[in-house]
């Protein structure tokens, strides 16, 4: 691996909030299509509810704000006239070494990669997170020059490090899946695409038949947090509440559990579209990302043991509650919308 | 929203900059520069003081001669031994046999280097029950 030149080319790298959004947008806009954060995450139909507690991560039940890693991607290759091509590897060398071979020939290469291996991020969230995306576009030395979206500016990782990243193990394993932009069309009319996005997350979130997703999904977490202090006592029912929290507001979430993020996405369809009452939905969904983001709040008040005598764990599944009525409001009329 | 708390607590995170998305003054969202927000903050510092925990809990049971320094270095690392199974390429039980002092004896060279290699740790420190800092601690200044 040592022995290749260098190389070194030109990648626009523009922060963004979330990893997957981000390394999409970024790649198409490098391409020439113009693509914003919110947009990709928005056509990637990237929003979701889920509670799913029988899939456990360091012990504690999954909840999740986001459709599945890998989605967004999926979506936006199948526009018309975009080809993502996407490939694993079982060996650890080969997967490297084809990865120097598209530098060479000025190939930025997408990578998902495993958060804990990477070097750049602070030690305070390097934890076993595999799904994480991020944009190669040169190598000097022996490091890689990495564009990765949630970070300011590009930065520099070893090239021991990175390949351990990805082959990282356990949950969502990356297997050192790395993918690039083949082909990308001059124009795009995102309209239907838009459309067709939304309607479905408007099936996911209210019209799913499984409890555990959608807003049946957050009702039924705000259940379940009511009943966590009884249940599990005050000591573990707050480390469930801080990982409830975490999912939602973590980096990488654009803050309110993806919702500002698909509110941006909403408001930028309006204009795309012409259609005001995009804009409303947009501002509701604002409002619900504003719930969530005040039961955290809360939460947060009770993990640091500091609660205030209104943080209750039924005043906090009150908060959910209302989260789930504003969501249901959106996606109901949203999809009242798509039929007219 | 912000909360009035903690702002003057020292960031584990060195106060990374990020951006996310915050409504303006006509409520239309924005991309905006800034730092974690103090409550993930919070909830992240929950989530290593129990990391923290876990490894005060296993360095006992090493003093105690009841695990391997190889618990030591799977808990401080994040790992359960279904994990580090995983990533040294053996079966589950082998690891969970190397976490009692007793096998982890027995263990010959080879697995004892591929464990050192893994953690970036020598041989020795690992034999010697040397208890060296995890992983993520390496590149930190």
């Amino acid at each position: 691996m040592k022995d290749n030149p260098d190389t070194v080319h030109d990648f626009p790298h523009t922060q963004s909030a979330h990893c997957e959004s981000g390394v999409a947008a970024n790649l198409l806009s490098h391409r020439g299509l113009h693509f914003s954060e919110a947009m990709a995450f928005g056509i990637g139909a990237g929003l979701f509810f889920g509670y799913l507690p029988f899939i456990r991560v360091n012990g504690l039940p999954l909840v999740t704000y986001r459709s599945a890693a890998g989605t967004i991607l999926k979506r936006l290759g199948r526009l018309p006239g975009v080809v993502i091509e996407q490939k694993r590897f079982r060996d650890r060398k080969r997967a490297m070494d084809e990865l120097d071979g598209l530098l060479a020939k000025g190939v930025p290469v997408g990578l998902q990669t495993g958060v804990f291996w990477l070097p750049y991020f602070p030690a305070a969230l390097r934890f076993h997170f595999n799904a994480h995306n991020l944009v190669v576009y040169g190598k000097e030395g022996g490091d890689y020059l990495i564009s990765d979206p949630v970070f300011a500016g590009p930065v520099r990782c070893a090239a021991e490090d990175l390949a351990r990243a990805r082959f990282a193990s356990g949950a969502l394993a990356p297997r050192g899946k790395m993918y690039t932009l083949t082909r990308v069309p001059q124009h795009l009319d995102r309209g239907p695409h838009i459309i067709k996005a939304i309607d479905s997350v408007c099936r996911t979130m209210v019209a799913s038949r499984f409890p555990l997703i959608g807003i049946r999904g957050i009702r039924l977490l705000a259940n379940r947090v009511e009943r966590w202090p009884k249940r599990l006592g005050e000591d573990r029912a707050a480390l469930h509440l801080g990982h409830v929290v975490r999912m939602q507001e973590e980096i990488g979430t654009g803050g309110g559990g993806f919702r500002f993020m698909y509110a941006a996405f909403l408001q930028e369809s309006a204009e795309v579209l012409g259609d005001d009452f995009l804009r409303d939905c947009s501002a509701t969904l604002t409002e619900a990302g504003d719930r969530w983001r005040h039961f955290a709040v809360m939460a947060a008040r009770v993990c640091k043991k500091r609660p205030r005598p209104d943080d209750t764990y039924t005043a906090m599944a009150t908060q959910i509650r209302q989260c789930a009525s504003l969501e249901e409001n959106v996606f109901r009329q949203l999809g009242n919308w798509l039929r007219d | 929203m912000n909360t009035e708390q903690n702002s003057s607590d020292p960031r584990i995170d060195n106060d990374l900059k990020t951006v996310s998305y915050v409504a303006n003054n006509n409520g239309l969202q924005e991309l905006t520069p800034g730092s974690i927000w103090d409550p993930v903050h919070t909830v992240n510092e929950q989530a290593w003081r129990e990391i923290e925990k876990q490894i005060a809990s296993s360095r006992r049971k090493i003093t105690a001669g009841k695990r391997s320094p190889l618990h030591y270095y799977m808990t401080a690392n994040q790992m359960s031994a279904d994990l580090l199974a995983r990533y040294t390429h053996q079966s589950r039980w082998r690891v969970r046999l190397h976490l009692l002092p007793f096998f982890f004896k027995m263990m010959g060279g080879k697995t004892l280097k591929n464990y050192a290699d893994f953690f970036k740790i020598s041989v020795e420190d690992l034999q010697n029950g040397r208890l060296k800092p995890p992983l993520y601690a390496h590149h930190e200044g």
